[in-house]
């Protein structure tokens, strides 16, 4: 720099010729960047270089270099540019005048362009294994409702035909008829119906003579451990002196040796009122 | 030898002036690009050989030079002056890259340019080349030598110095003198 601000004229000369050091080309060419003046001298400068070029002494190319380097113009053979003004507003590509694209006209892609078209038929292919996924989950779903209804269906018949049995058995209407040998007298009868696995117990009377109002009729389970009669349920006979106990609530796996009916005050009893009236083994 | 080369389209006239041939250039004719080289090959080609003294190198130089104007024309605009004159200067700076075995300086290019001569005219040109010449012939020899040691040999002020025993101050102005003398003569 010399006083007035400006790159000595000496120095600009040599930054022209690229003759300085980098450290003051650097220098040189943030201020002749900023400085008309000196970015104008420069221009001079390099006025006066290409006048001083001329002077040396002139030599023809080799003749084959002419034909070198028109042979790799050929080679790189380039198109006219397309003047965007003329061009349709919306061409017709493939069926006009104009060429298709070609993959060479295509930009070039990216390493994520050339992965993201693949992360689309990942994805689609995920779906479709989560589809077939979901598919079989529902067809193995849809199966086990079918059997489950299937069994519901099974369940809820035989609970409408052990419903039937019971409303049969219990229903105060039905007709109840005991056969016994002709002319004979109809005697005092009953059959027990035990399971002693699931304590259920079905019990049916006929010719049952009529009781007191405060009078009962007992059951007796009594055990083949040999241990105490177990109260089994009370009944009044009906005007047909049939009666039945229909599921009494019995403690499940009680072996029975026999069934016995007493005859016990209102409301039953824990301990069996002698005599036994009926018995079975 | 247009045949040889595929160009298949009559040549331009060489009466063309550079910007004509560069727009050409630019829609990719062969045959401008071919005006051009006939129009400059020979500056460059010396110019470089002379910086280079190798006919194979300076050959490279030609070679990547009008390459560069066939690939991107836009890079010379007719604001940096006479083709001519630029060119001569960009075999120049590209030929000391060369001998320095350096990479191409991207600011080589970049380079406004004050001409006032059509050195697309071959009269004009060659009468240009005559003055010169005899300005420079008759500067004095220091300075006549110093120039041509930074200008084609691409010697730094201090290797110049250096070598002829100057004081740096001393070289750097037989420089700017011969300039200033070339200039002066050449506005007269």
């Amino acid at each position: 720099m010399n006083t007035t601000g400006h790159i000595e004229r000496d120095d600009l000369v040599l930054f022209a010729m690229h003759l300085l050091s980098r450290e003051d080309a650097e220098i040189a060419a943030a201020h002749v960047h900023r400085c008309p003046e000196c970015r104008r001298e420069l221009t001079e400068i390099h006025g006066d270089l290409a006048i001083y070029a001329q002077t040396v002494d002139m030599q023809s190319p080799p003749a084959h270099a002419r034909e070198r380097l028109l042979s790799q113009v050929a080679q790189e053979k380039k198109f006219p540019p397309v003047d965007i003004a003329e061009e349709p507003s919306l061409p017709a590509r493939g069926f006009g005048s104009r060429p298709s694209l070609s993959d060479d006209d295509l930009p070039k892609r990216s390493a994520i362009g050339k992965v993201f078209p693949w992360i689309g038929w990942a994805i689609a292919a995920a779906l479709a294994v989560t589809a077939g996924n979901l598919y079989f989950q529902r067809e193995t779903l849809r199966g086990s409702l079918a059997e489950q209804n299937t069994q519901i269906a099974q369940l809820t018949n035989d609970a409408a035909t052990s419903r039937e049995i019971m409303d049969t058995m219990t229903d105060p209407t039905a007709m109840r008829v005991t056969l016994t040998k002709a002319q004979s007298q109809p005697v005092p009868q009953a059959r027990a119906t035990y399971v002693a696995e699931k304590g259920t117990l079905i019990f049916q009377a006929d010719n049952m003579a009529p009781l007191p109002s405060d009078k009962v009729y007992e059951l007796w389970l009594i055990p083949a451990d040999g241990g105490s009669p177990v109260p089994a349920g009370v009944f009044h006979p009906d005007e047909h002196g049939y009666a039945s106990l229909i599921m009494p609530p019995l403690s499940k796996g009680m072996e029975a040796k026999a069934f016995g009916v007493t005859i016990e005050n209102e409301g039953g009893s824990q301990t069996p009122t002698m005599p036994i009236i009926m018995v079975g083994t | 030898m247009y045949r040889e080369t595929g160009i298949v389209n009559p040549p331009p006239p060489s009466t063309q002036d550079d910007a004509a041939l560069l727009a050409l250039v630019r829609r990719g004719d062969n045959y401008a690009m071919a005006s051009l080289f006939d129009r400059y090959s020979k500056i460059v080609y010396s110019v470089a050989l002379r910086v280079l003294r190798d006919p194979a190198a300076a050959e490279d130089v030609l070679q990547e030079i009008f390459m560069q104007i066939w690939r991107n024309p836009d890079a010379f605009i007719a604001t940096r002056g006479s083709l001519g004159a630029w060119l001569a200067v960009v075999s120049r700076n590209r030929s000391i890259d060369a001998l320095r075995r350096r990479r191409p300086s991207e600011s080589i290019d970049d380079m406004a340019l004050a001409s006032n001569y059509n050195l697309a005219d071959e009269a004009e040109r060659n009468n240009m080349i005559e003055k010169a010449r005899g300005i420079i012939d008759h500067l004095p020899v220091e300075q006549r030598k110093t120039l041509e040691m930074a200008f084609f040999d691409g010697l730094t002020h201090s290797e110049i110095a250096e070598m002829t025993g100057d004081p740096l101050g001393t070289v750097k102005t037989r420089i700017r003198s011969a300039l200033t003398t070339l200039r002066k003569a050449f506005t007269a």
